[in-house]
């Protein structure tokens, strides 16, 4: 893993000296505007509307439609050029054949990707210190830590799903689309399934819907249920996706 | 140095490579050579590493490419066809990046870049944006990207595509420095670089190799050229008579002077004794030249059969 460094640094260059980040944050940076707004409208609307279970400092991010379809779209779109398009323009020739590992390239992509889904994260948490000290609203941080931590581990999940189709194709279309459709059965249609199962009165399989529903769990964490179990979900998922990224990479050489 | 052992690669049905068998040692610089199709970059990528083998052995300085790949990637550097660069990066960083990559150590890194950018006339580009570059320019970042870590072998797939004339010359003159040091070995679809550069020719020829030997020995079995003052008649029933000559055959006369096409017995010069009986007859030779057998020739030749013989297997 000597070589992660050189090649992170490479990968975030590509990234960072061009305008495609800027463009992407600042596109963000917009979403963020409209959640906080959204945030801000749902405060200042008179305390009894609503519980403690309903507190909008709890909904901000986890239940805001804009930010759901926005990573839907933004992480396929960041994922799908960093193993294919080497492959499309061939420069994966050259570094293939350095000595450097298949698991040194797969983990600095997907770093790479960490990085830059990170950079997505900020502009929702730059409103949060103006609410907390120049509105002098003071909102209890630990649920939006918990979330930040969620939100993380997610992102480990999903990035490395991202990589992993971008190293089955050299297209970057292809590995895009099935990025999204895997990230969409694992956000919505995971959650719609355990209202289906509540429909027909299946409790456990509600159960186990909603333990797997990135949706329910990023809900909960907003809530302040700091759920390690999701945690270690998260992370098994995220490690054995780039195990069999770095499997199929390997044995998908020169094709 | 390179050392590969019936070497053979499916894509599928395909055979792209089919049981090849070479060495190369240090100093020697080997041109590949073959039509479109042939194999030969297959044949490259085999030793690279960049594919594995379907079957057979290869290794690079000792090294096995399937069993130890990443010792034997550190001993070569590879210019893959067309090069293929990121266009985001300047030059320098490029290479920079490269030489970390392949490992050369922080206190040499400096010199062997500066090196590198040196001996492929790079300095005046040197903080450009690869993209920018021109398709020559490209090429020698490729080629500078090849030999920054010093390997001893080199594996360069048609490292004159795209250059200029000019380029072209220093490429060769460039290539047979590195010669001098490495094993190289090059692919090309050009003769005249073959001759410029190599010192010894394998011809492959359907996943096959059709022909591997020294340049030397490729030339020197051409015909005798023979242009002598006197009766063409006679002066070819002397030269057909002479020791060493297997046949000779009249092909012109003008003002006096005939024209021959001599051709030796295998393995015999006669060109000194060709030259005495012409002088002890008083018919003054005009020209006795060892005619080079000219490279193009072996090379259809050794296609053709090669195509021949699949053909043959394949009908039977």
């Amino acid at each position: 893993m000597r070589h992660v460094p050189t090649l992170l640094a490479r990968e975030l260059n590509a990234y960072f000296l061009g305008p495609m980040a800027y463009l992407v944050l600042l596109a963000f940076q917009f979403i963020a505007f409209l959640n906080f707004w959204e945030l801000v409208e749902a405060l200042s609307r008179p305390q009894g509307e609503y519980s403690s279970l309903r507190d909008p400092m709890n909904r901000y991010i986890a239940e805001s439609t804009p930010f759901w379809l926005a990573i839907l779209i933004a992480i396929p779109a960041l994922t799908m050029r960093l193993l294919a398009e080497e492959k499309r323009s061939g420069t994966i020739e050259p570094l293939l054949t350095a000595p450097v590992t298949e698991g040194e390239i797969v983990v600095s992509k997907w770093l790479a990707g960490m990085i830059m889904y990170g950079a997505l994260l900020i502009p929702f948490a730059l409103y949060l210190p103006f609410l907390y000290y120049q509105a002098d609203f003071h909102f209890d941080p630990g649920p939006i830590l918990s979330l930040g931590v969620g939100l993380t581990t997610m992102g480990m999940m999903f990035v490395a799903v991202g990589v992993f189709f971008s190293a089955v194709t050299r297209n970057q279309v292809v590995a895009a689309i099935w990025t999204f459709v895997a990230l969409f059965l694992m956000v919505v249609v995971t959650h719609l399934l355990a209202f289906y199962f509540a429909g027909r009165r299946q409790t456990s399989l509600v159960d186990a819907a909603r333990h797997v529903a990135i949706l329910d769990q990023m809900r909960s964490f907003a809530l302040g249920r700091f759920d390690l179990r999701t945690i270690a979900l998260h992370l098994s998922v995220c490690v054995f996706v780039l195990f069999a990224t770095t499997t199929i990479f390997a044995a998908r050489r020169g094709r | 140095m390179i050392e590969a052992r019936r070497l053979s690669k499916m894509y599928g049905p395909v055979t792209a490579v089919d049981r090849i068998s070479f060495e190369m040692g240090r100093g020697e610089v080997v041109g590949l050579l073959g039509p479109n199709g042939a194999g030969k970059t297959t044949t490259m990528r085999l030793l690279t590493t960049y594919l594995p083998p379907t079957s057979g052995r290869a290794s690079l300085c000792g090294h096995d490419v399937l069993d130890d790949p990443l010792a034997a990637r550190r001993c070569v550097g590879y210019l893959p066809e067309n090069a293929p660069l990121y266009g985001e990066m300047r030059v320098r960083e490029y290479l920079d990046f490269r030489a970390k990559l392949k490992d050369v150590p922080r206190s040499k890194r400096r010199r062997s870049i500066a090196e590198a950018v040196a001996r492929c006339g790079l300095s005046d580009v040197e903080n450009r944006v690869v993209g920018h570059l021109s398709r020559g320019y490209r090429q020698r970042v490729g080629l500078a990207d090849a030999i920054v870590h010093e390997p001893p072998i080199l594996i360069l797939d048609e490292p004159t595509a795209g250059l200029d004339p000019i380029q072209v010359r220093e490429v060769r003159t460039l290539i047979r420095e590195l010669g001098e040091r490495h094993a190289v070995l090059l692919s090309t679809h050009i003769m005249s670089e073959v001759e410029a550069v190599c010192g010894r020719v394998v011809i492959i020829a359907r996943g096959r190799i059709a022909l591997d030997d020294r340049l030397d020995n490729l030339r020197v079995d051409g015909a005798l050229f023979v242009e002598a003052r006197g009766p063409a008649e006679a002066i070819r029933k002397t030269l057909a008579a002479t020791p060493g000559v297997a046949s000779a055959r009249t092909l012109g006369e003008a003002d006096g002077v005939a024209s021959f096409e001599v051709r030796p017995k295998p393995g015999e010069d006669p060109r000194e004794e060709v030259a005495t009986r012409l002088v002890a007859n008083g018919w003054p030779p005009r020209t006795l030249d060892a005619r080079r057998g000219s490279l193009e020739d072996r090379f259809v030749d050794a296609v053709s059969r090669a195509g021949l013989v699949a053909t043959e297997a394949e009908a039977g």
